[in-house]
């Protein structure tokens, strides 16, 4: 059984969809596939799955798509800050040394 | 052009907070936790997650201030948090230095009981062969008190320690004489069927504490550990009583193990631990090693079941406590040490960099080495995947910087894991590689197949779910966490 959906290349990124992806690792598995404007997300789920369960996750993974670009956007603008921190926390531990 | 500025001149711009790193996992469909770089929380909903994130959130918003002294974002008036959170950081991880506190002495493995759950393979008590050597057990002191830890507990386990009684004094008496500058404490892991007051003095002497084991009522405690004579449960009540009698009554504690006969009587086996004069209890679920493996014990529930069976016993405790009645159960209390504490209670299976090794080492009667208990659990099956090698032919150094250790502790690393490195959970949870090599065949294991992923984070969110909605349960749990 299969499932299949259409991601805008311009609003998600590969990143984002792949991390989404791994946390169905264990309900289905995805094939990509890159086009000009999209990707396109081929979701196979086992035999066994109901029409009714394929519908629903693939719905719950759109919506985690959602949550994992608000993750890359939160860490967009925190990396920088987070190395910063860890640097200053690791600092005086003599663990830096040879870093 | 008027003399003072218009009252929106003195309002704070949106634009004027930065976001200090943070992760978010979903507890339900609009209820969001937010945990920043230090395991501190806060919870939310879709909206308000989505409003901070865009930076349209001002100092006017409820939540700004909250977010801002729990360090989710810095301003113009707080640029000190980046520094709070990493000395908090800081003081998080300073525990990594100071390792390895547990040093368990298997001195037999020899037993009288024949529990079909047992992770160890046992050893009929006629087979001196299985009890450990004076040798063994000098090297073995020698490296637990070369460990940089300050504090070092040594325990004695088996098998039934006990059954190799003159080892265990060898070791507890070398040990302190050998001791320069360590705080040293004892415990014995028995299940207290030949305990005597000889014994005990002797206990008493050297400040020994005892560890037994007790499942729950008569029927289920003499169902799951059998022995000659069907009386393990008698045996161990009078043994408790009597290492009370002798030693004080917080000297003695004991562990449960679930199995599949225990899923319907958690309220039982609680009383049974109340009835005791106990003050807790550890609703534990079995582990996938040695017997329990062979004898199908490990395959009697799903982890479902286990997490029902643990919820409807933390509802019951929850409940007595209401009713003024004193009783935690450990595992919650260890979760909640890490959530509002920076005090790590040192549970292996919590830890991250894995405890293996860091938190716990284990010596076993042969003189071999293992990472943790399960460690040797996994050789008795066959897997030296986490012998770190032998007191007799290893120093400190090539036992404690081998591959078997350095490897599994690096690989699993839950920080840089693919999924726990987003969870909001990550904080409290720990990285268990000797349970993923043991069901999955690699250190880390795929998270969202892993029955320790599951446990744990259905046991996170119904931590949270219960501290939530339930006022009580929030005062409650954070004694618990002290």
């Amino acid at each position: 059984m299969e499932r299949k959906l259409i991601i805008s290349k311009n609003i998600y990124s590969l990143t984002t969809l792949k991390k989404a992806a791994y946390r169905y690792i264990n309900i289905f598995s995805i094939n990509f596939l890159e086009e000009d404007e999209a990707y396109t997300c081929i979701l196979t789920f086992s035999e066994k799955c109901t029409d009714l369960k394929a519908d629903y996750y693939s719905d719950d993974f759109k919506k985690e798509i959602l949550d994992q670009d608000l993750r890359e956007i939160i860490k967009a603008e925190t990396e920088p800050t987070r190395n910063l921190i860890l640097a200053h926390a690791f600092s005086k531990t003599g663990l830096v040394e040879n870093g | 052009m008027g003399k003072f500025q218009t009252i929106d001149f003195y309002k704070p711009s949106k634009q004027t907070y930065q976001l200090l790193p943070f992760r978010f996992s979903r507890l339900n469909k609009n209820s969001i936790i937010l945990t920043n770089l230090v395991g501190e929380y806060h919870i939310t909903d879709n909206d308000t997650l989505n409003k901070f994130v865009n930076h349209d959130m001002s100092e006017e918003d409820d939540v700004y201030k909250d977010l801002r002294s729990k360090h989710f974002l810095v301003d113009d008036k707080s640029q000190i948090g980046k520094n709070l959170l990493s000395i908090k950081y800081r003081t998080k991880l300073a525990r990594l230095s100071e390792f390895t506190s547990l040093h368990i002495f298997v001195i037999s493995l020899r037993c009288e009981h024949s529990c079909p759950y047992c992770q160890v393979s046992r050893q009929s008590d006629d087979k001196v062969k299985f009890d450990m050597s004076k040798s063994v057990a000098s090297k073995s002191i020698d490296l637990a008190l070369k460990s940089p830890s300050k504090n070092i507990k040594i325990e004695f386990q088996g098998g039934e320690p006990l059954l190799n009684f003159s080892i265990l004094k060898y070791i507890v008496e070398e040990a302190k004489a050998r001791n320069t500058n360590k705080n040293l404490a004892f415990v014995i892991a028995t299940n207290l069927a030949v305990i005597t007051s000889e014994i005990l003095d002797y206990c008493l002497l050297h400040d020994i504490h005892i560890s037994t084991s007790l499942d729950g009522p008569k029927e289920l405690h003499n169902k799951n550990r059998p022995r000659p004579g069907k009386n393990s449960y008698e045996k161990t009540i009078e043994g408790i009583k009597l290492s009370r009698e002798k030693l004080g009554f917080d000297k003695v504690s004991a562990l449960m193990t679930t199995t599949g006969a225990s899923l319907k009587q958690v309220k039982s086996i609680v009383d049974e631990y109340l009835d005791l004069g106990f003050d807790g209890i550890f609703l534990r679920p079995l582990s996938p090693y040695g017997f329990a493996i062979k004898t199908k014990k490990f395959s009697e529930y799903t982890p479902q079941n286990w997490f029902d069976f643990y919820t409807e016993g933390l509802d019951y405790i929850i409940e007595l406590n209401r009713q003024g009645i004193k009783f935690k159960e450990f595992y919650t209390s260890m979760i909640l040490s890490k959530i509002f504490t920076f005090n790590d209670p040192g549970y292996v299976d919590l830890m991250s960099p894995s405890g293996v090794g860091i938190a716990a080492v284990l010596y076993n009667y042969d003189g071999n080495v293992f990472a943790s208990d399960e460690s040797r659990m996994l050789a008795e099956m066959g897997d030296n995947t986490f012998k770190l090698g032998n007191v007799i032919d290893n120093e400190y150094e090539e036992i404690f910087l081998s591959d078997a250790l350095l490897d599994p502790l690096e690989e699993s690393f839950a920080y840089s894991a693919p999924m726990c490195n987003d969870c909001a959970f990550e904080n409290y949870c720990g990285a268990d590689p000797v349970y993923h090599h043991a069901m999955k065949g690699d250190f880390l294991g795929r998270k969202p197949d892993s029955d320790f992923c599951f446990r744990n984070m259905s046991v996170f969110k119904y931590i949270f779910k219960k501290m939530e909605s339930d006022s009580f349960v929030k005062d409650l749990f954070m004694k618990w966490a002290q």
